[in-house]
Parts: C-alpha cells; structure tokens; sequence
C-alpha cells in the first residue's frame, strides 16, 4: 500500500544506483584495476602484491592465491575442513593496535550491537599481519604517500585490501601519518570479510564510499561465507575446496585451460542451492537478530551482469541483492567460471555502455513515474529481469532504501538550526544574568527560580534532541558528504557544547545520578559530545595567542564535571583514615588544583567559574580549610574543626 | 498566431526571427571563408537586411593554437579568465573565479591586441548596427570569447545606450567555458545571444570532453586532415588514430553524462564523490542555445536545447554509435561531419524543420505513449532519435533539476516579506536605542535589557533565513540569475548596514575574537559576505569597498591594539583610514550618526588618540559639537 504523498514525492525522486554502476563501468577504473589483479595473480615466485603508477594514481594490487607464508592456497582450502581461515576473529587478535579509531569508536555507542566484539575472518586478518610485518610494507607505506591510491585485489587478494584501506583510513586519524590523498579500495569477487559491527563502524566514520566491492551475478564466492562454515555438509566442503583449488590454478596459469572439474549438475545444483537457501537466511536475520554466520558486507557493491551494474551502499539492500540476483537465471550453470571471469565482464560492461540502447520490451507499457522506470534500468543492470522471479521482490527492496535515505536538503538542516539557536540564545541570556552571583552551573543544578530554570531545561533538551538528531542522520549517510567540512557546523556544535555541557552535567548532580552510576566524566557523558570534540580537534590549529579577558565560555565543557569529582576528593579526604588512600586523594586534588589554575591563568574560563558563589569558588574554600586541617595534623597544638559547610554536606 | 508568438518568445532565440534567421547562412559561408585568408585575424562583411556588421574568425589547424604547451598542470587545458578583460565572469557570492580554455583565450587576445578588431566593433556598434560574431571550429570558440568581451565593453560604456544585443553564431566549435562561466553568462541574461551548431556526429565540439593527454598524440594529423584547403591534398589520418580518438572521446563523453546524471538525480552514495577523485571530468559546459543536425530519420531537422545539463547529454547521446555500426566508419564519419556545416545547416532552417526539446512534462517515458497533441512533434523527433530510457530520464532529471531550482527560488521569494518585518522590528530597535542614549551598536553589545535579549533573538531568525539563501547559492540550487534581481540586492544591503553590526558586538562580546581571530578574518558570516559582494558586482563597485556594515569591527579591532600600547605611529596608517572612510560613509548615508554618541566604543577609543591627531582629523567636525557640549556642561 503506497500513500499519496509518497506519489508526489516520486516525481523529482530518481532510482541512481545503476547510474553510478554505468559511471563505474565506464571508467578506466575497473579495466585498470582488474588487469593489475590479474597480473599479480598470475605471477608466481612468492609476489603477492605489486604497485603500478598509472597516471596521477598508484594500483596497489594483492594476489588473489598467496603461495607464500603459513597460509598458502590450499591451506586456505583445506583451512575449509580443518575450521580456521574463515573463522571470525576480534580484529585486534595479536595485540595490535592497527585499527585503533575504528575499534574503539565503538565503545560509546549505546545501541544493542555495542556489546559484540568486531571481528573479521581469520585467514585474511593472517595474511594481513604477515605483510604488515614484512619489510615489503614500509615500502608500500612510502610508495603511496600523498598519492591518489586505489587498492585492489580478486578473491582473497581483495580482503586484503579491504584490511589495507582500513589500515590506511585508521591511520589517517593519528596525527602526522603518512597517508594516502586519497583512497579506493575495488575487490573482485572478494568473500565477506567482517561482522555487524564493522559494518556497522564502517558506516559510522563514513567511509563506506571508499569500498568498491564488484561481484558477479553468479559468483558464489562473495556470497559463500554467509553460510555457516562449520556446520557445512562434509560432502559440500568438499565441492568447495576442489572449486577453489581449480580457480586457484586457472589465477596462477591464465594462459592454460581449466582442468575439468566434472562437477555433475546435482552437485552445482546442491552447492547453489545451499548458498542462496543461507543467504535469504540472512535477509532474514537482519530483522529477528538471530543470524547463522556473522559476517555482513559493508561498503559499496557493484552488482554486475553484462547488462550493466547497479552500486549500493546499504548493507540491508546489499545482503537482499546478492540474493536475488544469485537465484535469478541459472547460477549452478556457470558457477564454476563465474569466479574468475571478471576481466571478461569488465570489458562487456564497457562495451555495452557505449553503444546505444535500442528500446526494450519493459518501455512498451508507460512506467508510473521516473522512480518506477529507473527501477527498471536497474533491476536490468543487476542482472533481474523484468519478467525474473525476483524482480517484485528486488523492486521492493531498491524503493525501501530509497525510502530509508531520503534525499536530503542541506538548506532545511540550516532552517532546522536556526530554529533552535533561539533556544541557545535563551540560555545565553540565562548565564550571562546568573554570572555576577554564582554562575549559571550552580544556579540551574540549585533551582533557584524553578520557572526560569525549567524554562532553560526545556530548551537544554531541545538541544539535545536537535544534535542528537543531527548525528543520527550524518551516522546513516543522510547528510551531504562534505558537511563536516563545513566551519558552520563545527562552530555551532562547538559553541552549543561549550554553553550546555556544564547544564547537563548540572542536571547529572542535581539527580544524585553520580551516586548511582558513578561520576558523569566515565559514566554520564553523552556521546554527542565526544563526537563534537573530535570535529573540533580534527578541524583545529592550536591558536597559541594569550587571552586578554576571560573566555565568553569556559573552554573546557567539563570543567564542572571535574570539579564535582574534586570536591568529593575533599570530601573524603576529611574523613579518610587510610593513609595509602589519602595520599592518592591529595593526588588527584592536586592534579585538579593545577589543572585548574592553568585554565584560569590562561585565562580559557568563563567568569561564572570565578563568581563569589560558585561551586569552584566554595571548592577552593574547601582546600584552605582541608590544608589548614592538614597543617593541624602536623602540628597538633593548633587544632580545627570540619568547617560547617563540609559537615553538612557528608551528610546529605 | 498570438500563439505563435508566446511559444516563440520562450524559445527567445535567432531561430524564431524570419530576419535574423537569414543572417545564418551568411555567417556559415562567411566562417568558411575565413578560412581561406588565415592570414587575416577576422573576415567582416556588413549586412544590409537586418543591419548587421559580421565578424567571422578562422580556425586554426595547428595543435599549439588547441593544446597549450604547458597543459600538465591543468589537464583540460583550461585557464583562469582574466578578470581585467572579463569582469563580470565569476560567481558573485560564492567569489569563484571562472575559467575557459587556456589556448583559445590566448588566440583571442592575439586577435584584440593585434588587429583592428576592438576599433571596428566600437565604430560599427556606434552605427546601430546589430554586432554578429562567428566562427567554424576553434574560430567559432574565438567568437564566443569575443562575444563575451563585447557584451562586458558594452556594460563598461553605458548601461544605458538602447542597442541590439550582438550575436554569436558557431559551427562545430568545441567546448570553451567552464560551469562558473556559463553560471555568469546566464546571470548577465547573455546565454540567448549564443547559437551553437553542431552535427549529430561531429567529434570536435566533444573533443574537450577528454583530457588532453589521452589525444595529444593522434591530434595534429586529425587536424591536418579536418583543415579544408581547397588545392592541397589532406592525407586520411591513420584509421587507427581515428578509431582510438572516437573511442577515447566517446568513453569520457559516457563518464561525463554518467556523473552528471548522478548529481541531477540526486546520487547519495557516498561511492560517488570518491570516484570523482580518480575519475578526470572536464570542467567545461555548454552554454546558449545549441541546435543539433540530426538527419537520422531520413529528414534532416534542428534539434535545439537550451539547458545546459540536456545538451550535454545530447553531445554524448547523438555522438554514441549503434550497435551494428562498423567501429571505423564510425570514426571516420565523426571527423567528415566536422566539414559539412555549410552544405547541411541551409537545407533545414524552415521553420518546420526545427524543434526545441527542453521542458521535462515534454518527454515521454515511453515511446507507446498515448497521443497527447502537445507533445506530439517531440514525440514524433524522440521516436526518429530512438531515445532510450536512459536519455529520456536523464532529460527529465535535467528539467526537474531546473524545476527545483525554480521551486527554490520561490520558497526564498516567500521569505522576503518575512525578512522585511524583521528588518523593521530592528529598526524600532535601533530608535530606542537612540532614545535610550547609548547607540544602537554600544547597547546591543552590553545586553542588559530584555529589548536586548529581543533584538538578539530576531537576529538569530534573520540570520536563519539568509543562511537558507546562502548555503542555497553555495551549491547552485537557486537559478543563476538569483544574484542580479534588484530587489534582493537592495534587500541584502539594508540587512547588512542593519544587522551586521549586532553580529559584531555579539562576537567581540563573547571575545569571540580570542577564540577564532579577528571578525573580519575569521569570524565573519557568509551572508554578509555574498549580499556585499552581490551590491559591488551590480554597481560595479571594487571589491571590497562598500564593507561600511563592518565599521565596527574595524574599530574593535583598533581599540584591541592600541590598548596593547602599540605607538600610535604604528596604527596611524589605519587610523587615518578608518577616518577617511568613515567619513565617506557617514556622508553618503551609509552608516548612521550614531557612532559618534558620546558613551560609543568608537568615540570612546578615538578621544584616547593623541590631540594633534584629533584636531587635524577629517571627522573631527562631529566630535567637535560633542567636545563642545562637554565643555559647555563642565562650564556650567
């Protein structure tokens, strides 16, 4: 059932994803690509990777059949039986520290997949670590600094690179690494490589568009690890290890035939039949959670036939589409060459493209709309005919990730701002009237005048919601792709952290929560924040200038959070007895103490920190008198009591 | 017929007027004919018909004059227009320079600084005289740029001088402006004296399409072959190099409408601006009105466009072969097209012989479509076309593209009134300012009362609306006339002589400055960037001059460093010209009299200057009455 909004909206709305599969197509890329992979392939002699300048950009392509190390072709097929090449495995294994950005982002992250350990199979992660080590690296590493660079690799050559533009990507984060400019990574009928959680990583630092993962319509390499490779018949296994060691020969000797399987119909019959049976498995488990193998695709995939190719870059639509168009026209048939026909594919593709279309039996009926007719042209690109099983249900699901990522207008995000930037001038307004007395932190954490303060909590939360909103979109690619390039977001998620951070971390001790769930720093701390604190350092130079006045905002939103943590220090250390314990609460009290005399003398607070009333200016109260206490102790004629203020408050 | 002519005066081009249309022919032998006399810069034949001087440039078929030497570093071969000779050619706001090829500029300027080109233009256009200019191959990309100095002289001159706008007709010409160029020309209402002609298959208009380097080899014995000298004999380039230069050609031609698809389609994959990295796209457009000979079907006919993305599409399109087609006849006959201009382009000017194909509800998905009246001469030229469905949507995108562009617009159109009561909610503001004695900028800045915390919360709302426009204009998403409307322009200029200066104190108070640098440097908004520049380029003031909205960060700014105790000598340049212009301002009516309040930063800072530099100030005349005032209180 389809609204009538939904009809409107169609008329400006165009199907892009065989579009761009026809700009892949027609690009030197592929050709480029695919002929350094078939070259390494074949090349004997213990290479397994080589590097090509070609024009502006450097080829970097890994063999697809390694011969060299622990982990040569046929371990990797007998590894099949054995159980360990394709066995997940958390992708920090061995201790590495290679792929730090995208392995720790995840911890912040609140949803259900936070928990589960981001793993990759085991054989390429092997292979990777093995290259990583050997000197042949450095030399990549130097190679393809500041260049543009496209990795690529056929088969397992192209798990590889996916590790090795992963690699790079992370890299580029530290600061001075030597990175490349710019970066694609394209695989030939490459398996699946990692869990939900990468691809879900993956998605999260946008770096989806670097990931090109071309497969053909009937090759079951990409689509085999979706079965569960340990509980595979014995009989299967079998077929699959004698499948990969006959392209194994035919990577290495181009130039001779393939010796004859003698696979029998039942038999390709059975495997496809087994393969496509698991893979709708998984369309499945993408909504009840209960997949059989974890491996997911992440990134872009090429989906190519010779009628063209359709690029998508949701990993829900990617799954169901390997489906499809897997079970339409006669896999088992081809399912031996289609592993390693791809240069013959790439050539077709471009061929095709060239010539003109003559029309096509679908154009004779009059399509609804444009969205409907490119559909069309892309269910043909993909490989699904019109007529195909799986077109209704390959037509449904395009529209479906259509409509899960509307095209987005930059513009209505700029309206979206500036609606609320009344609510952050609200606030404004609030801390500049509470600065002279006791600041804005104490004042909203105290409640002071409960309408005026509700008011500011209202539109605290609005904020909230705004950001939250913001960082949910950018997440699912529904923002343009060079957004954060943008000074004006970086500026106002600076300056809306700077204002409400010390507000929220108010409310987060106002409710006692710090009691429940320990302090706010570790424990309270929303993740837009941490996000917004990276945008900020990525897109800064230290600005080395001395301040004249005190900042209009404390620099450090989390001043108060670390504030609070001090005062409770004093707190205990009235009371501590154990002298071990004491020394480390002087410790972090001292810590605190020139932490905070840094700021003020740089002048990075506001004024509401240094109000008369504030709950920095009691926290230095609170340290005279701890040090005069201190000073008591070691002279015990000159005794003092807990000041009033402190005693009241253990109490509480 | 009134029908007729409504029809006609959307197409707006040459090719509706009987009279003018007759001037085609002529200007086609004329190219010709150039040829034949290179040593000549320019043939020019004056017509008596239509009063007309024509001017028709040859081509060049020497390599050097397409490919220039040094074309590494840019590898289209395209070059920064010169701003002294093209004033006009940039995007306003966004202050993006143009660019167009690099050696046909410098034919151009060859055939300016050295002929009697520029007197002759002048004296024939003092004449009333409708000024034509034309050219075959790379002369007709010398007319375009030739035509473009023309209409800039014609703005230098005198706006108001009622002349006939010139013409610019060019015949198998390749591409020679890039996007910002062809954004300007629209902008300055100058695309419709543009007339194309291209042959379905002609492969020179689409040469540029591919980087240079791919065709620098093969090009000069393909241009050996095109140069039509009558008595010499021109050797049949090596088939190979031909096949290799269609092919070669046609495959960017393909990447290029692919990706072009994708931006009008609204492509969100991420994949797409990657491969933009390693995949070369030409920066140049197509601009004006092109008509394409296509003769397919047996009749030959005009097939014209005027949007720029469609006939992109079309110059790759028409240029595709057909499947059954042999690939070497193919490349071969992209070349003899390129020289029959003068035989086809007579033989289908009647009126009946030329369609238009632009808006998108023109464009049928299907070629079974039900017989509607109004789309049936286009669906007639699509069927002959054998359009596909790939051709039909990309049409279709290019026309919603436009759609939206206009959708937009109105959305901002819906705005203004908005805008205008926020503009007068400011000024109330601005009154009691006065009344309350302080200055509008110095009680903004203090923030004490809730009028104050008002007056901020509208500035945010204004400031939301023209961020809207701005980001709009940032990518080209409103029609490329937006920054000429008068009524906008006034509009941005009244919103920034009134509400940059909240800007500024609301920057200098939260001492903004200390957290990103000086207003002017860092801290400024785009919206009062765009709406200044959109005030100079209509004016044709020098950029940078009219920024009276940002007195008062220069003042802050000022205050800043002699407050460091830097000797006065060391800001004296500044001072003086802050006076200077301050002056300017305050006399022009630019800025308002409030600076010189009393209690104002400005005066505040300027009586802390030495009092020998007081008195011989240019400004001192106002300060003089308050001094005065002073003075008379103390008296008193």
């Amino acid at each position: 059932m389809r609204m009538d909004g939904r009809i409107g909206a169609e008329r400006c709305m165009f199907e892009t994803s065989h579009v761009l599969g026809a700009l892949l197509a027609s690009s030197p890329l592929l050709t480029q690509a695919w002929s350094h992979c078939a070259h390494v392939n074949a090349a004997g002699g213990g290479s397994s990777f080589n590097v090509k300048h070609c024009g502006d950009a450097v080829y970097v392509a890994f063999s697809g059949a390694p011969q060299t190390g622990a982990l040569s072709s046929s371990s990797m097929a007998s590894g099949l039986t054995s159980g360990g090449f394709f066995d997940p495995v958390p992708i920090y294994t061995a201790g590495h520290n290679l792929f730090a950005p995208l392995v720790g982002g995840e911890e912040g992250d609140d949803d259900a997949e936070a928990g589960r350990p981001m793993l990759v199979h085991a054989g390429a992660l092997h292979l990777f670590l093995t290259f990583y080590h050997s000197s042949d690296f450095q030399l990549l590493i130097s190679e393809t600094r500041n260049k543009s660079v496209v990795l690529t690799g056929h088969s397992i050559g192209g798990c590889l690179a996916s590790l090795m533009a992963l690699y790079f990507l992370c890299s580029s984060a530290r600061p001075n690494a030597s990175s490349p400019a710019s970066l694609l990574c394209i695989t030939f009928g490459s398996p699946l490589l990692g869990n939900e959680t990468l691809s879900r990583a993956i998605l999260r630092e946008r770096w989806g568009g670097r990931f090109c993962h071309v497969v053909a319509q009937h090759d079951a390499m990409p689509r085999l690890l979706f079965c569960p490779m340990t509980a595979m018949p014995p009989h299967l296994t079998t077929l699959v290890y004698n499948l990969m060691q006959s392209w194994h020969f035919s990577m290495h000797y181009p130039q001779f035939s393939r010796p004859a399987l003698q696979l029998t119909e039942e038999q390709k019959a059975e495997l496809s039949q087994y393969i496509s049976w698991h893979i709708s498995d998984a369309v499945a488990a993408a909504d009840s959670k209960q997949p059989v193998s974890p491996y997911r695709p992440f990134g872009n995939y090429a989906l190519c036939s010779a009628e063209g190719a359709v690029c998508i870059d949701d990993p829900r639509t990617v799954v169901k589409m390997l489906h499809l168009t897997f079970v339409t026209g006669d896999a088992s048939g081809c399912i031996e060459e289609a592993h390693i026909c791809y240069g013959d594919l790439v050539e077709k593709m471009l061929q095709n493209s060239q010539s003109k279309r003559t029309m096509r039996q679908f154009e004779e009926e009059e399509p609804k709309s444009n969205y409907c007719a490119g559909v069309s042209l892309a269910l043909e690109a993909s490989g699904i005919g019109i007529q195909d099983m799986g077109a209704m249900e390959a037509r449904e699901s395009l529209e479906l990730s259509m409509y899960r990522r509307p095209k987005l207008n930059s513009a209505s995000l700029a309206i979206k701002l500036a609606k609320v930037t009344p609510y952050r001038a609200q606030i404004e307004w609030y801390k500049a009237s509470c600065d002279g007395d006791m600041g804005y932190y104490d004042c909203f954490k105290l409640r002071k005048a409960p309408k005026r303060d509700a008011k500011v909590n209202l539109n605290r939360i609005r904020l909230g919601d705004f950001w939250d909103e913001l960082l949910d979109m950018l997440q699912n690619n529904k923002l343009p792709h060079d957004f954060l390039k943008r000074d004006k977001w970086v500026n106002a998620a600076q300056f809306y952290k700077l204002l409400v951070e010390p507000l929220d971390i108010a409310e987060y001790y106002r409710c006692q929560h710090h009691k429940t769930k320990g302090h706010y720093l570790p424990h309270g701390r929303e993740r837009r924040y941490e996000v917004f604190d990276k945008w900020w350092t990525d897109d800064k130079e230290e600005l080395a200038e001395r301040r004249s006045k005190f900042a209009g905002l404390t620099q450090d939103s989390c001043f108060w959070a670390k504030v609070e943590e001090a005062r409770e220090c004093i707190k205990d250390a009235w009371s501590e007895k154990n002298p071990a314990k004491l020394v480390k609460l002087w410790e972090s009290i001292n810590a605190f103490e020139s932490y905070a005399n840094g700021l003020i003398a740089r002048k990075e607070v506001s004024v509401d920190v240094l109000a008369p009333r504030s709950s920095y200016s009691l926290w230095v109260e609170e340290l005279k008198e701890l040090k005069l206490k201190q000073a008591a102790a070691l002279h015990p004629s000159f005794r003092l009591e807990q000041p009033e203020g402190c005693r009241k408050q253990s109490k509480t | 017929m009134a029908k007729r002519k409504s029809s006609s005066s959307l197409m707006g081009t040459v090719l509706d007027d009987e009279k003018r249309r007759a001037l085609i022919p002529l200007c086609c032998s004329l190219s010709m004919a150039a040829h034949c006399s290179p040593s000549s810069p320019f043939l020019r034949h004056d017509n008596a018909g239509p009063s007309a001087a024509v001017f028709a440039f040859p081509a060049s078929w020497s390599a050097d004059d397409w490919l220039l030497a040094d074309g590494a570093r840019s590898p289209f071969g395209e070059s920064q227009i010169d701003a002294s000779l093209f004033p006009s050619i940039k995007s306003v706001g966004n202050d993006a320079a143009a660019a167009v090829n690099g050696a046909f500029l410098r034919s151009f300027k060859k055939v300016i600084d050295a002929s009697r080109l520029q007197a002759e233009v002048h004296k024939a256009a003092s004449e009333k005289k409708q000024i034509v200019f034309t050219g075959h191959s790379s002369g007709g990309s010398v007319a375009v740029l030739a035509t473009i100095w023309f209409l800039e002289q014609r703005l230098k001159l005198d706006k108001r001088v009622d002349q006939v706008d010139p013409l610019c007709v060019t015949f198998g010409s390749p591409l020679v402006a890039d996007g910002v160029t062809v954004h300007a020309l629209q902008r300055e209402n100058w695309g419709h004296c543009f007339l194309h002609f291209v042959m379905a298959a002609d492969i020179i208009p689409r040469c540029f399409l591919a980087p240079l380097s791919s065709f620098k080899e093969e090009f000069q014995s393909i241009l050996h072959f095109l140069s039509p000298k009558p008595l010499s004999f021109n050797p049949k380039p090596a088939a190979s190099s031909s096949v290799a230069f269609y092919n070669n050609v046609l495959k960017n031609a393909l990447s290029m409408s692919n990706h072009q698809a994708c931006l009008l389609m609204g492509c969100t994959n991420p994949l797409l601006e990657v491969l933009a990295d390693f995949v070369k796209l030409t920066p140049y457009r197509p601009f004006g009105t092109y008509a394409f000979h296509n003769s397919e079907s047996g009749d030959a006919r005009l097939i014209c466009l005027k949007n720029s993305n469609s006939i992109l599409y079309m110059l790759f399109y028409m240029f595709q072969k057909a499947p059954e087609e042999d690939l070497e006849q193919v490349a071969h006959r992209s070349l003899e097209e390129h020289l029959l201009y003068e035989k086809r382009i007579k033989e289908c000017l009647d009126v009946q012989n030329i369609v238009f194909v632009d808006s998108s509800e023109a464009i049928p998905l299907s070629s079974s479509d039900g017989y509607r009246d109004k789309a049936q001469p286009i669906k007639r030229l699509l069927k002959d076309l054998d359009l596909s469905l790939e051709g039909r949507l990309y049409l279709r995108a290019a026309g919603e593209w436009e759609n939206q562009r206009l959708k937009n617009q109105a959305k901002v159109d819906s705005n203004y009134i908005k805008i205008q009561e926020g503009l007068s909610f400011l000024k109330d503001y601005r009154s009691t300012c006065e009344v309350r004695g302080l200055g509008y900028y110095d009680t903004f800045k203090i923030q004490k009362d809730v009028e104050d915390f008002n007056a901020n919360v509208k500035r945010l709302e204004l400031a939301g609306l023209w961020d809207e426009i701005v980001e709009m204009l940032r990518r080209y998403e409103l029609p490329d006339d937006f920054e000429g409307r008068k009524e906008w322009v006034k509009l941005g200029t009244q919103y920034r002589r009134l509400v940059e200066p909240l800007d500024i104190a609301n920057y200098y108070r939260h001492s903004k400055n200390e957290d990103t640098g000086p207003y002017m440097v860092k801290g400024r908004p785009k919206r009062y960037r765009y709406t200044q520049r959109w005030l100079e380029h209509v004016e044709g003031l020098p950029a940078g001059s009219s920024n009276e909205s940002c007195f008062w960060a220069l003042v802050e700014e000022l205050c800043i460093d002699t407050n460091d105790n830097k000797p006065f000598l060391e800001v004296k340049s500044r001072v003086l010209e802050l006076e200077e212009m301050l002056l300017h301002w305050v006399t022009g009516g630019n800025l308002g009299r409030d600076v010189f309040v009393s209690d104002s930063t400005f005066v505040k800072w300027w009586m802390t200057l030495p009092l020998k530099h007081r008195s011989e100030s240019c400004i001192s005349k106002f300060m003089k009455s308050e001094e005065d005032m002073l003075e008379e209180r103390s008296d008193q």
